[in-house]
């Protein structure tokens, strides 16, 4: 694993990605593991790379199927099948 | 519908496998993961409960029959929700396709929590349920169709292509007889003329012939005579 950090899916994304990866891993083993988190943190580099995100995510046509599995498994539901006691 | 269970153990604490989700691509053995994107992070208000959506980017070279399907583009996106409970120490991940999800769909649940009796190792339970939509029809009517198509394309290639060599031919061919007759004609002519010229010839040689002979015949008969009457 070392410092290899994945990329985004729009490379324009890619070095905010890894500004905010960076923040919340450490965050996620020193304080969320350890339950010292209240909050959410990183949010100042979340932020800027959600935006970017976002834009990319309409621009390369991914949004539409997104948004069907997002009805499907919602998110809330922690992606579970939202007709899942009803599944075909 | 298909079912897929897999259950696997590993020998570090579930904490540390946790963290290590976040980090797992790349690695050198899913060189297909290009990309990670997290598109949404919520944290509940306990601060126990960590819920992550999660773009996963693959790109694998596609057997050419299927890019047939389901386009060129060998790029296929899944959409992952996570959730990481502190107080149950679970971490349940489950993922759908985004990518022709109206030909099959793989909805995978991957659950990682603590070994029940060994906190220093972590079970990993898997299941994934696979559907497809696209019945033997719908695929025989999409390769019909894009043979129809690929036909209908390569045909009026195929009619351009061989528009060109009738062109070709065709001027080849009034040339042809062109050339034909002009052979034809002067063929003819030529051999008329050596028959004319033959003929000609013979006859003359014919009549060359006759009179030397006749002269010799009336020189010889005239020495006859002359011998004849000399006697």
């Amino acid at each position: 694993m070392g410092n290899a950090m994945s990329a985004s899916f729009a490379p324009e994304c890619t070095d905010l990605k890894q500004e905010y990866d960076n923040c919340f891993n450490q965050w996620y083993s020193e304080k969320f593991l350890k339950g010292l988190s209240m909050e959410n943190e990183c949010s100042k580099q979340w932020y800027a790379y959600t935006t970017c995100v976002e834009a990319a995510l309409v621009k390369q046509g991914i949004k539409p199927a997104l948004d069907e599995a997002r009805k499907e498994a919602p998110f809330e539901k922690g992606g579970e099948s939202a007709d899942s006691d009803a599944s075909k | 519908m298909k079912l897929f269970q897999n259950t696997q153990e590993f020998s570090y604490p579930w904490e540390q496998v946790t963290a290590a989700n976040w980090r797992k691509y790349p690695n050198e053995v899913s060189t297909h993961v290009v990309a990670v994107d997290v598109l949404r992070r919520e944290l509940d208000s306990t601060g126990t409960r960590l819920t992550s959506e999660r773009l996963i980017t693959c790109q694998q070279s596609v057997p050419k029959w299927l890019a047939m399907l389901v386009g060129s583009s060998n790029k296929s996106y899944v959409r992952e929700v996570s959730v990481v409970d502190l107080n149950a120490k679970t971490l349940t991940l489950r993922s759908c396709n985004l990518t022709c999800a109206h030909l099959l769909k793989v909805y995978e649940t991957v659950k990682y929590q603590p070994h029940a009796l060994d906190a220093s190792r972590t079970v990993f339970q898997q299941e994934a349920q696979i559907t497809a939509y696209a019945t033997i029809q719908t695929l025989c009517n999409k390769i019909e169709e894009w043979s129809v198509k690929r036909f209908g394309e390569n045909a009026s290639k195929g009619r351009k292509g061989f528009d060109s060599v009738l062109r070709m031919l065709s001027d080849n061919w009034e040339q042809r007889d062109k050339l034909v007759d002009e052979l034809s004609d002067s063929i003819a002519d030529r051999v008329a003329g050596t028959v004319g010229e033959i003929r000609a010839t013979t006859d003359s040689l014919i009549k060359e012939t006759e009179m030397k002979s006749t002269s010799l015949v009336s020189r010889y008969s005239k020495e006859t005579q002359r011998a004849f009457n000399k006697t």
